[in-house]
Order: structure tokens, then sequence, then C-alpha cells
């Protein structure tokens, strides 16, 4: 797709997604740095980790894309596209924006918001900074920057999309390895590369889009080879709104039985004399 | 270069990155294309959707590896082995592509009676001068070919100050328009028998024993990429530096040139040779050339022998009776024109003799180590870090505290300007500040946005840049800095008439300048170099145009097209229109992306297949067409026999499509112009644990140059018991070379913070080096400490039985910038290849200990105890 | 690289080597001890073991505030009922009047918090009933308006006799102090407990009732400091919730999930452990005893007030602070059980 237009000719209203395909990626980081440069971001530490080439560790208020790293067997003959066995893959880890956000549903200032793309917006002239959002993400993605004093996460380049353009990651991807469209495009699109992929006789490919939790699926899908634990990506992960039901129906119980016992102390024994 | 030059005619990439999109089959070798090329690797992964197999042979198992079907394990410096295998394997299950071999290349060529070649003299071709070190190429000439003894105290293309770039055409020592065949490939001596012959020992088995490469991992690699040959398939060899920085370098380049003859890959979709060259001007830097042995467009500049005393004689050395150095005297007139405008005409010799005259090694190496003996006053580095960047950094940066002047130009300041406060040299005591007599300037450099300008990147393709802001401050272009340094030159000589001062009078210089700070502007520059008509005032359009009587001038023939008139910047356009590009930006020549196109159809003129279609013979219209410019003379039909009283592209048959070469084939032997032989010679490192199992006589290339002297020691090759490990230095993609550009700025730096050495598992339990902990390496030069990263993608290779662990460094760190580290290349030696006298970086000698080595001059006696022990 | 900048680095190698030789295992990336197995990402290491969930990023203030929130709460349900059903006026105000300063010394503390504290207000943008923080500004702000209208009814009362103003407020102020008060002496288990800490949404259930029945019993506890020991209701109200209390403990004890092991190890178990028992047992022995011994009844009960005070803060620290390490373990989410280990250094 080399030279083409700009435009993705893509309205507000239309739900956009990202897969992120670890089949295509050359590992480079050039997501992670267009990212930086577009949202002005600073960098976030000079640590060497040993990680094999990702010393970028995780997600967080000042990495919004970060490319992991996982090596596995090397056997002489056998390159990394071969089905034969996993040797060093790199995976793109990004927000999720899931159907069902956790840190949407968490935020009380109404800084986050679902957007006209349905991507998950936090938006930081609003953020005062209360760190919920921060512990509701099942994915560990959201976090409080505490220098600044609010939280941030990937915008999903809503800008951009606004303007008709995808966001600045997907732009920057030599190999299309980010691919950005509208999410039911995209879901097909993942199904038709999953065959492809278990026809070359990658049995350990598989997409990434947990749907059948209370997530309910995710705006930025993955094909990746393997296992998910071996990225981090939560095999189960859950809205934390799915416990609310019970911890009301708890708190409820025990403040009636508080005023209860309230009333009866005071009414049996609180007479002198 | 001289190795795609000498084999094929030029010496740059044959073929755009796009076109691998076509391919059937990539072999990435010398080079990690994924980590170095990003952007254009992404028609490598196009290609392997589409079913192209990626075989990527390496030391290490890197990104590139990581992308392709097949990963080998190679022993650095044992490419020639590898590649040898190929060809012999080729030969010897006759997978050669029969009627592109027989018909484009020389192997139907007759040699000498008294040729001998490496294999019956035991590593040595016929001509080797024992005391001089250097060959005589007579004995290698075709048989029939007059050779060329006027002038000179060399051969052509041999002189020992030479260079390697001057034309890299090859073949100028001899007639090599005269030549005889056979075209049933029979004859003992014609060059398919020599080429079967030289390449006998390259056995499977061989490759086993000599690169580590298990036998059947290496037939895998042989089937699969010679599958890719033949009318319906093609397969395309990349490589970059981890060919070209090495002392068998360019022998190394045309061995993949042979093999890709052989298959008949050149010319032709999906085929050819991609040379990955780095920077994003770096192409453009040899066709304009920064380089001291040639003039731009790839012309010799000329030597301080008879070769050079009269213009006549240079032309005379240089041309060709046929193909299309026929037309060199028009080129070089109409560059000649450009640089000395009224001053070159055909009484003053058009100014040949403004030009100044190469009297030595006038390479950066060379001038380095002169610089270290004191020889050199003053000296420019403009965008170049070499404290960092330079094999044996220590040599580097004692050596410019001789200078009485340095000038950097550069975005920040870099290491080689802070030289003499903050160096390792002075840090350890042995440079001091105040015994410093260097004046050193740091003068602020614009960056790319800020200025207008072209790009020639690695596929001949030149891009146009506009300015977007103004420089910040007293940030300068290039093209400012050089304008106004030369117009206050031409000042000052102006007032001071001397025959020195004739040449700097003579030049032209007037550039129009615009804007607060008199920037020149940078299309005029473009339009020279492009050229005019000087009768009409009119911008040329092709390089065809180009003539020898003075009414026309051209700074660069070869990028001759790219401004074909006043309102047209063809470098500027973005409008691709088809696959190739075609409308995004120039590729010289003539906008052909695929050069050598004619050999994508068959000697008769129909394309190979309907799959390889690509350009051919259109009988109707009498011309060629097709899917790119035709890389040949466009209404020469393919049954033309040639005609030697036309020169040019007319004295060269209609089915041959190598029109730089006089006889129009591609070159599996090189009859002269490589220093080191005609064919390619395996050779060991100059540094290596092993012996060379093939020569054992000849351990390196006999006409390399070790500059082996006090100040760049060697470790004793083979079994130097100090130094038991290989060592390989490369790139990231994170950063940039030697980190000017990317340590600098934050969000490069904490993708990739600090200086790692890559080692295997067995050789962190081995030397007890922690995962993550500082290990320090060792090279007779100096020793660095870096931090382990401990990885199973390193994989010792077998050689007789054992183990050769490799040591892997990336050389970016340096002590200046957000992020700094020990200098990588400080461990490296300066070394000069016989013919482009650059230095072997790919494969070295090390040790590997725990720890970090101390602070200070406790360093030294370190590296002073370790190279003493156990000599 | 600067000196400072160098030596920083060679501070921090220092300080993962010596983590490294402590605990034999350490948390952050970088160095590891020698001997130790390869920094890996696989299914049974995870992605470098590192943890994937982000750690909560509160203040001490906020534990602060949750005990003093749900002390405010119960006092503000006491302040409004006490004198209604009995002669506990001085009771009653004593109760009122530190719910008001309760409620303010609440906000203040979680504006502090705020990592934009100027941004406070933004709170009250809008009202999200899923979002038990959005829940709990709302209900602090209006428990915090109807404190101070029962305060103010209290003050007018002294100048006046039978102001219908003042009728109003009381009335208003009280009714909105017991019906808010029951939210906010309890919401914040549910604040915790709806998060994706495994920990804490493990125990989605009990942590509502126990931060709940804990205020209560703080309320008591402060009540009594300032001199209401004579008050049986108060000394019942204190053993009611310290049976639950220690009814809790039990059962947090009984029950062996893993993610419940930041309970029971570690400094944060320490904490929780001696809640349970500065909350539960001790209290009530002393209060008990307090019923057995009038002399010292006063002393008895200001003991199990102090026990019950600093048992209510243990508890609300402990359980913050095992948050945290609950974030830090990088198995739970990715459910690999912990026999993993053993198999990792078997290979």
């Amino acid at each position: 797709m080399s030279g083409a237009t700009d435009h993705t000719g893509i309205q507000p209203g239309e739900v956009t997604a990202f897969l992120t395909d670890s089949t295509l990626c050359i590992g480079c980081k050039a997501c992670e740095v267009a990212c930086k440069e577009w949202n002005g971001i600073s960098a976030d530490g000079y640590d060497f980790t040993g990680w094999s080439y990702d010393n970028t560790a995780a997600l967080g208020h000042s990495t919004w894309r970060h490319v992991k790293f996982v090596e596995g067997h090397i056997t002489p003959g056998i390159g990394g596209n071969s089905a034969q066995q996993l040797s060093w893959e790199f995976s793109s880890d990004v927000c999720k924006h899931c159907e069902v956000a956790g840190c949407l549903e968490a935020c009380p200032t109404g800084s986050l918001v679902r957007t006209e793309f349905g991507s998950v917006l936090l938006q930081p002239d609003i953020c005062n900074g209360c760190s919920y959002c921060v512990i509701s993400c099942p994915f560990g993605v959201v976090q409080k920057n505490e220098d600044d004093g609010r939280a941030f996460k990937c915008t999903f380049c809503t800008d951009r999309q606004k303007g008709g353009l995808m966001p600045a990651c997907a732009k920057a991807c030599p190999t299309e390895s980010i691919k950005f469209g509208r999410l039911d495009d995209l879901q097909v699109e993942a199904q038709v590369r999953l065959a492809t992929l278990q026809a070359r006789g990658m049995s350990d490919a598989q997409i990434y889009d947990p749907t059948e939790t209370s997530v309910k699926g995710i705006h930025a899908m993955f094909i990746i080879r393997g296992e998910a634990e071996t990225y981090n990506l939560p095999p189960k992960p859950e809205v934390p709104t799915i416990y609310l039901k019970d911890a009301w129906k708890s708190a409820a119980f025990e403040a009636v039985a508080m005023v209860g016992a309230v009333v009866a102390s005071f009414f049996f024994l609180g007479r002198k004399g | 270069m001289p190795g795609l030059g000498t084999s094929v005619g030029r010496g740059g990439a044959t073929t755009a990155q796009q076109s691998l999109a076509d391919s059937d089959a990539i072999l990435i070798m010398g080079s990690s294309m994924a980590e170095q090329h990003p952007v254009g690797f992404q028609w490598v992964v196009e290609a392997r959707e589409h079913g192209c197999k990626v075989i990527h042979v390496d030391p290490r198992f890197t990104r590139t590896s990581a992308c392709a079907d097949i990963w080998v394990p190679l022993r650095a410096g044992s490419d020639i082995v590898f590649l040898g295998g190929l060809i012999h394997y080729v030969l010897g299950n006759d997978k050669w592509f029969k009627e592109y071999v027989v018909h484009y290349t020389n192997a139907s060529t007759i040699l000498r009676d008294d040729y001998v070649d490496a294999e019956d003299a035991g590593g040595l071709f016929s001509g080797w001068d024992a005391e001089k070190k250097q060959y005589s190429p007579e004995t290698w000439l075709y048989k029939g070919s007059e050779p060329k003894k006027d002038g000179g105290q060399a051969a052509p293309g041999h002189h020992p100050a030479g260079g390697g770039h001057a034309k890299d055409r090859g073949g100028e020592a001899g007639k090599t328009s005269q030549f005889e065949t056979d075209e049933t490939l029979q004859h003992p001596r014609c060059v398919f028998q020599v080429l079967k012959r030289h390449f006998a020992r390259y056995t499977p088995e061989m490759v086993e024993q000599s690169c580590g490469v298990p036998r059947d991992v290496f037939l895998k690699v042989a089937e699969t990429y010679a599958a890719a040959s033949g009318r319906s398939k093609t397969g395309c060899i990349c490589y970059a530096v981890g060919w070209t920085q090495h002392s068998t370098g360019v022998q190394i380049i045309r061995a993949a040139a042979i093999l890709q003859l052989l298959l008949g890959n050149f010319g032709r979709p999906g085929g050819g040779i991609l040379a990955l060259r780095g920077h994003a001007s770096i192409q453009g830097s040899t066709d304009i050339p920064t380089l001291y042995d040639i003039l731009p467009g790839y012309m010799p500049m000329p030597f301080f022998d008879s070769d050079s005393k009269t213009f006549e004689q240079y032309i005379k050395q240089h041309s060709t009776e046929a193909g299309l150095w026929t037309k060199f005297e028009d080129f070089m007139v109409s560059f000649l024109k450009a640089w000395y405008g009224d001053a070159a005409t055909k009484d003053s010799q058009w100014g040949f003799n403004f030009l100044p005259r190469v009297t030595g090694d006038h390479s950066e190496l060379g001038y380095w180590l002169d610089m270290a003996d004191g020889k050199l006053e003053g000296l420019f580095v403009m965008g170049q870090n070499p404290a960092v960047g330079a094999p044996n950094g220590r040599l580097q940066r004692k050596a410019m505290a001789n200078l009485k002047w340095l000038v950097v130009r550069d975005l920040v300041e870099i290491e080689t300007a802070s030289f003499w406060k903050d160096s390792p040299e002075i840090e350890r005591g042995e440079l001091r500040t105040e015994d410093i007599a260097t004046e050193v300037f740091l003068m602020p450099a614009a960056g790319p946005a800020e200025k207008s300008g072209s790009f020639t990147n690695t596929q001949r393709l030149l891009q146009w840049h506009n300015k977007a802001v103004e420089p910040p401050g007293d940030a300068r272009s290039e093209l400012w800095f050089a304008y106004h340094l030369g117009r206050m030159l031409k000042e000052r000589a102006a007032r001071e008439r001397t025959p020195k001062n004739a040449a700097l009078n003579a030049l032209t210089w007037d550039l129009p300048t615009e804007g607060a700070v008199a920037e020149p502007v940078a299309e005029v520059t473009l339009a020279e170099i492009n050229g005019r008509d000087l009768t009409t005032g009119k911008l040329l359009s092709t390089f065809e145009d180009l003539k020898r009587d003075g009414t026309t001038m051209s700074g660069c023939w070869i990028y001759t097209g790219v401004k074909p008139d006043e309102h047209r910047n063809v470098a500027n356009e973005r409008s691709a229109h088809d696959a190739l590009g075609h409308g995004w930006g120039f590729a010289w020549p003539k906008d052909t992306r695929i050069i050598y196109n004619r050999a994508s159809a068959a000697p008769d003129g129909s394309p190979w297949s309907e799959e390889k279609k690509f350009v051919w013979w259109d009988s109707e219209k009498r011309e060629w067409t097709g899917k790119d410019i035709t890389d040949f003379k466009k209404d020469m039909p393919p049954d033309h026999k040639r005609d030697l009283s036309k020169g040019g592209l007319e004295a060269i048959d209609g089915d041959k499509p190598f029109g730089m070469h006089s006889d129009g084939r591609g070159w599996l032997y090189v009859n002269s112009g490589l220093k080191d032989g005609p064919l390619p010679t395996h050779f060991e490192p100059l540094e290596s644990p092993v012996e060379n199992q093939l020569y054992p006589a000849h351990q390196s290339n006999p006409p390399s140059d070790k500059k082996e002297r006090p100040d760049n020691p060697y470790a004793s090759s083979p079994h130097d018991p100090r130094f038991p490990l290989v060592l390989t230095t490369y790139r990231l993609t994170e950063h940039h070379t030697a980190g000017g550009m990317s340590r600098a700025l934050s969000h490069l730096s904490e993708l990739q913070p600090e200086l790692f050495v890559e080692i295997s598992p067995e050789l962190a339990e081995i030397t007890g080096v922690s995962p993550g902990d500082w290990a320090t390496i060792v090279t007779p030069r100096a020793l660095i400490s870096a931090r382990a990263l401990i990885t199973s993608r390193m994989i010792p290779p077998v050689i007789k039985g054992r183990r050769i662990h490799q040591v892997g460094l990336p050389y970016h760190w340096g002590w200046k910038g957000i992020v700094t580290g020990d200098v990588a290349n400080d461990l490296l030696a300066i070394s000069q290849e016989p013919n482009v006298r650059i230095m072997e970086t790919k494969g070295l000698v090390c040790n590997l200990i725990s720890g970090r080595h101390p602070a200070g001059h406790a360093a030294l006696d370190e590296l002073h105890e370790i190279l003493e022990e156990q000599r | 690289m600067s000196e400072a900048e160098s030596s920083f680095r060679e501070n921090r190698l220092d300080e993962i080597r010596r983590e490294a030789s402590q605990f034999g295992t350490v948390q952050q990336p970088g160095i590891r001890a020698a001997g130790s197995p390869l920094p890996k990402a696989s299914p049974q290491t995870g992605y470098y073991q590192q943890h994937l969930l982000k750690e909560p990023q509160w203040t001490p203030l906020v534990p602060l505030y949750f005990f003093v929130g749900g002390a405010s709460g119960s006092l503000g349900v006491i302040g409004s009922l006490a004198d209604l059903l009995g002669d506990n006026d001085e009771l009653a105000r004593k109760a009122r009047h530190m719910a008001t300063a309760g409620s303010a010394i609440s906000s203040v503390l979680l504006i502090a918090d705020l990592g934009r504290p100027s941004r406070f207000l933004n709170m009250l943008r809008i009202f999200k009933p899923q979002s038990a923080m959005s829940i709990g500004s709302w209900v602090l702000s209006g428990f915090s308006a109807f404190a101070a209208a029962s305060t103010l009814a209290d003050i007018l009362d002294r100048q006046v006799d039978g102001s219908p103003i003042a009728t109003f407020l009381r009335t208003v102020g009280r009714t909105g102090c017991t019906v808010l008060g029951m939210p906010f002496h309890n919401y914040t288990g549910v604040l915790i407990g709806a998060t994706a800490i495994p920990l804490w949404n493990n125990r989605v259930r009990s942590l509502p009732r126990e931060f709940g029945m804990s205020g209560l019993q703080s309320a008591v506890s402060l009540l009594e400091l300032v001199g209401e020991t004579d008050s049986n209701a108060l000394n019942a109200l204190g053993l009611v919730a310290a049976a639950f209390e220690t009814w809790e403990g039990l059962d947090l004890l009984r029950t062996h999930d893993r993610e419940l092991a930041p309970t029971k190890e570690g400094f944060t178990g320490a904490l929780i452990q001696t809640a349970g028992l500065l909350s539960g047992p001790l209290p009530i022995a002393l209060r008990v005893a307090s019923l057995f011994a009038s002399r010292r009844k006063r002393r008895l009960r200001q003991a199990a007030a102090i026990s019950g005070i600093i048992g209510s803060l243990c508890l609300r620290y402990g359980w913050v602070a095992a948050g945290t390490v609950s974030a830090r373990n990088w198995k739970i989410p990715l459910n690999i059980p912990d026999a993993a280990d053993v198999q990792l250094q078997e290979s």
C-alpha cells in the first residue's frame, strides 16, 4: 500500500479498530516513536531491561505503543516465519479500547468518554487525577503521570481520525502489521488471516479478542503466535463493573444492619436509669 | 561498488526495493535488512506473503531472521565459502539458466594460455608480485585482448593509489572488445570451465567444515534459491555492509554476482542484486562523490603519472571502443564545462589541469594514519563522527590532536568535536587538554527539514526535500557552507592571481542566493548537475545529448534528466503511477528502475515468460518497450550485430544487455580492475581463530593491507590464545550509526539506552557473565564494557570439532548525548580491503571477561596485562 | 554522561544486587542474580514475569480518608438518631459535630490526593451510577451538606428557641445524614472491591461490610474518647462491630484463595492481621470486662476505643497496601498456577 492516499474515507459514527498482526511485525518500533512524536509524549526512562530488545517494558502514561519481544527456540535452518516453531516474536501492544471499558465505567469526572469512532478517549482537560481508572483496567493500560497529575493513555489518535487520517502508529508501520479500519471489516480480516496462517501450518496462531468475557470484545485486536499469557494478555479479562451488584447488595445489607443496631442499642440501652 | 561494477557495469543496486515483491526467492546475507531498511523490507514481507521464500544468512538470529523462512547461522567471515558452495551446487546440478548464461554472460569467452587460477597455485592467481604485494592483470585478460600498456605505473584500474571506485566497470587493462568464444562452453579455457574448476572444492562438506553450516541446511538453501531461476522465476540477493566491511568484501559481492548471472536474475523483475546502502543519501555521496578517487558520475580522478599528463591520454586510458563508456569524453568535457565554464576550452584542454591529481592513498583511513603521523594540518568533518564511527577509535581521536585545525559541522556537539576535553583519552590521561594544540571549530548544521536539497537512496532514487522551517540561530545547510566558503576563497584568489590559484579563479561559482542568510537556491545547483545545452541555454533531458565539443555542460551525467526543463524537478514529483514508483522521484540513469533490463527479454527480444514480462522488443514500432525505461538503445533491434566503427551501444550486439561493458556481457570472470583477482577466492578475515581450510598457504587476502603498526596492533592468526572468540559488529534499528542523530533524541535513546553485547548462554556460563550484568570485551586495540544480553540467538558454529563462540556488539554509543556508553569501534583495527580500502568490522577476534573495566588509566593497564600474557 | 548520571546508574545496579541477595528475587527489570534463569517470556513465566496490572496510585491520604469517612458516616447516623431514642442529647450533639468535621476533613483529604486538586469540582460534572467513585463523590457532597445543616441547626438552637429555620435544618439535616450516612460509611469497600485488583475483587462482598462495621466501631471509639464512656448503647454497638470484625477475620483466615496471600503474608499481612486483632478480640475482651468492672469502666472502654481506632486505621492502610502487592502478582491475571515456579527451577 505504498503511496496510498492519506484519507481513510471513514466517517464519524463508524466504529474503527486496530488489527495488530504479529506475523507481519519486524520489531522496528516505528509505532512507538510515531505515537510519541505525534502526541508530544515524553520519554519515560532510559533503563536497560535485558528483556531481549524490549527496553520499553510496558504501556503506561508515557508509552502508548509497546513492542514486545519474545524469544523462543532458535534452530539452524528454521527462520521465524516457519510454521515449525516460535523463534522470535514481536507484538505491538496498545490500549484495547474495550467494547465495555473498565476505565470508562470507573471515571467519575466524565473525562473518559466513548468517541464517535467507538474509541475510549481520556480527555486531559477534564481529568483531575483521581486514578480510579488505573485500577479499573483489566489490561493494565492506563496510568497516572505523577509529575503531571493526570492519567493518560492511547487516544486512538481521535484527533487524526477526525481529520480523516489513520492513527500515527498505523501510518508509520512499514509492513502494515498495524492495520486500521472499520471494526467489522477488521474482524472479518482477522478471521481470513487466521485461516491463511493455519493453512500454512501455523497451528499456534490465534486472534486475541476476548468477546466471551464481560469486556465483550476489544477494538484493538491482535493476531499472535503462541499463548496469550506469553504476551501478558489476560486470558479472561473482566470489566470490574461485574462486581458491583454483589458489592452494593452487601453494602446495603450492612448499612441496614448498622442503622438497626444503632436504633436497637439506643432504644434499649440509651436511657439513663 | 567494484564488486557489482566489474560484474555488470555499474557499482550500485541493480533494482528497486519495490521489485522484491515479484521475487520467488530472496537471499539476504551480509545484511539485516528488516532492521536497517525497515521501510524497504515491506516488499520482502509482501513477497513472502505471496509465497516467496526468504532466506537469511547471518552469524546471529536477528530481526530479519525472525521474518525469514530459513535462517542460516554463518561463521562470520566465511561468506565466500558459502556463496562458492551455492555456485558449485548450481553448476554441479545443472541449475544454471542456460540461454541467459550463454548469451548474456562471458561464460563462453576464452582465456589466455598463461592464465593460472588460484585453485592451481594454492590461492594465488598468475601475475602476483610478492614484493610489491600486488597483481598484474595481464595474464587475466581475454585471449586476443591486447593489453593497454602505454603510460602509468600500473595497468589501468590497478593503480596502487586507487580506491576502486573509478567507473568500476573493470576491463580497462586490455581491449575487452577483442575476444574469442566457444558457445558450447566446452573449451577447457573458457570462463565457464574455469569457473567450474575454480569452485570445485566449495562442496557442501566444505561449507559445513568452514562455515559451520549443517550440510542439510546448506542444501535446503541451495535447492530453494536455485529453484527461483529460469524463464518464469527470479530471485534477488540483498546485501549491505555485512559483506562490504570485510578484507574480501568486493570478492564476496562478486560471488553473489556470479550466482545471479548463472541463475539469470539480473535485469529482471524480482531479480538482481540490491546493494542496501545505509544513509538517506549515501548513494548520493558516491554519485556526487566525497571519495578521493572519483569525479561525479563515477569518472576517475586523474592519477599523478603519465596517465594524466594530457587530457587526450587520460581519455584514451579510460574510454572504451564499445559500450556506453565510448561516450566518456562527452561526459568528461561536459563535466569540466560545468566546473570551469568559460575557462574550459579546447585549447585549455577543457581545464583538465585544474583538477588535482591523486598521488597516494588519500582514502579516509589513509589520510587518517597520515594525520596520526602528524602529516595533516587541517580537516573538515561534516555530518560524520569518526571519533565513534571509525575503526580503532583510540587512534582516530589521538590523531586529531595532531591537527592544526579541525572544523566539525553537525546538529549537536558530537564526540569528534569534543575529543579534546572529554574523550576516554582525556579520562585516561593519554591526552591532556592543555597539550592539544588543535583549534576546533564547531559549526552548527541545519537539519533535513531546514534546508532544500535531494537525497539519493540505495535504489539510485533522487528524492527532493523542501525546506519547511528556517534553521535556528547560526545553523546553516551544507550548501550554504560550501558555497560561501568557496565564495570567500575565490574572492581571495581573485586578489592573488598566482598559478596555484588558477583553478579557484577558473571555477564557476555563481549561484543565486535568497533569504536573510543568503541561502543558495538548491534547484539551481540541481540544474547545473542535470546539465544544459550551452548554445540554446535549455536544460537537457538525457545524457545521450552530452557532447565533447564544449557545447554542453553537466555536473553529473548520470543525473541528467532529473531536471529536464525549468518547470520540472522530477526528484520532487510524488505521483507514483506504477508498482515500481515511476512518477515518484528520479532513478538514475534516465529514471530506469531496474537496470540491465534488456536481460528481462530473451535474445530474440520476446519476454522470457508472461509472469516475468518486463521489457521487450516491439517489432511493429521497431523499439523496446515495457514497464520501465529501457536500459539499452531504444531503437536497436535484438538481432543487431555489433559495429565497432560506430562505438557506443551500437558496438555491442543487440542481445547483450550489459552496455557498460565493451563486450556487452555480464562478467562471471573479471579480466581486470580488481586488485585481488578475477574470481572470488576464500580467505579468512585478517584476524581469525580458524585456518584457511581451502588455501592453507595464504591465511588472509594477499593484497589486503593490515596497516599494522604499534598503534594499530593485530592478534596473530590463527590461534591467538589471548583472543579465542570471534567478534562481529552491527547496527540496530533504533540508533543511527555513531549516535549523533539518535543519542541526542529522547524517543530513540529510550528504545536502546545502553551498549549491550550479545552472547550465547554457553559462552555466558564459560565466562561467568550474568544476564544484564557488565562484561568486558578485549581486542589488541582496546577494551570496552557492555551490558550482557544473553540469548540463544547466538549459536556457536562448530569448525573442525571446535565450538567457535561469537560475540556481537552494536556500535552506536559514545560518551555524549542522553544515553552514553563505551565506543565499540575502539576494538576494531584499521585495515584496508585491496580495492576500496574499507576496514574489516564484521569478523575479528576478541576475548570476553566478566565484570566492568576500571575507570581511568587502570583500564589501559588491564589491557596491557592481557596483551602481554601468553604471547 | 555526567558524573551524577553515571553514579546514579551505579547506585541502581548496587540496589538491584542488594535486593537480589536479600530476597532471592528481583522485582525490577535490569540485572538478575548470578545463576538465576534467563529472563523469559513464555506461557509459564508470562511476559518476563512483569505484572500486567497497574498498581494503585493513591497517596497515604486515601486510606486515611477511608477511616475518616467511615467514622463520619456512622457518626452521622448516630448523631441523627441517638437523641430521638433516649436521653443522649450530649452524645448525639457531639456525634453530629464530629460528623460535620469529619466530612470536611474527608473532602480535604480527597482533594489533596487528586493529581490535579484544583479540578476537584469536576467530580460533580456527572453522576455515573456504575462508578463507585462517582457515587462516593456525590454521597460525600450530600452528606457534608446535610451534616453542616444539622450542625447549623444545633448552633441556631442554642441561640434561638423554636426557630422554624432551625427545625427545618434539623429535620432535613438529620434525615439526610441518616440516609446518606448509610452509603457514606461503607461505600469505600465497594470502591476498592469493584476494581481489577485480584485481592480486592475476590473480597468484594466482605469489604463493604468490613469497612462499614469498622467505621461504626471508629465512631463509637471516637465518641468514647471525647467522654462518652458511660453510654452502654455505645458499648453495645462497639461489641456488635467487634464481633462482626472477628467473624470476618476468621472467615479471611479460613479462605485459602491464593489472591488473599497479601492479607496473610509479608508486611501487609502483618498489618491486616494486627488490624483484625485490634478490631476484634481485643475490644470484645475490653468491652465485656468493662461491663463487670465498674471502677475501671472508663479506662477499659477508652482502651477498647484506642484499640478500635488503631485497628480501623491498620485495616484501611493494610488493605490498600495489600492491593499494591496484589497488583504485582504477575501470575494471577494470567491464570498461571503457582506450581509453575517449581517447573521453572527444574528446567
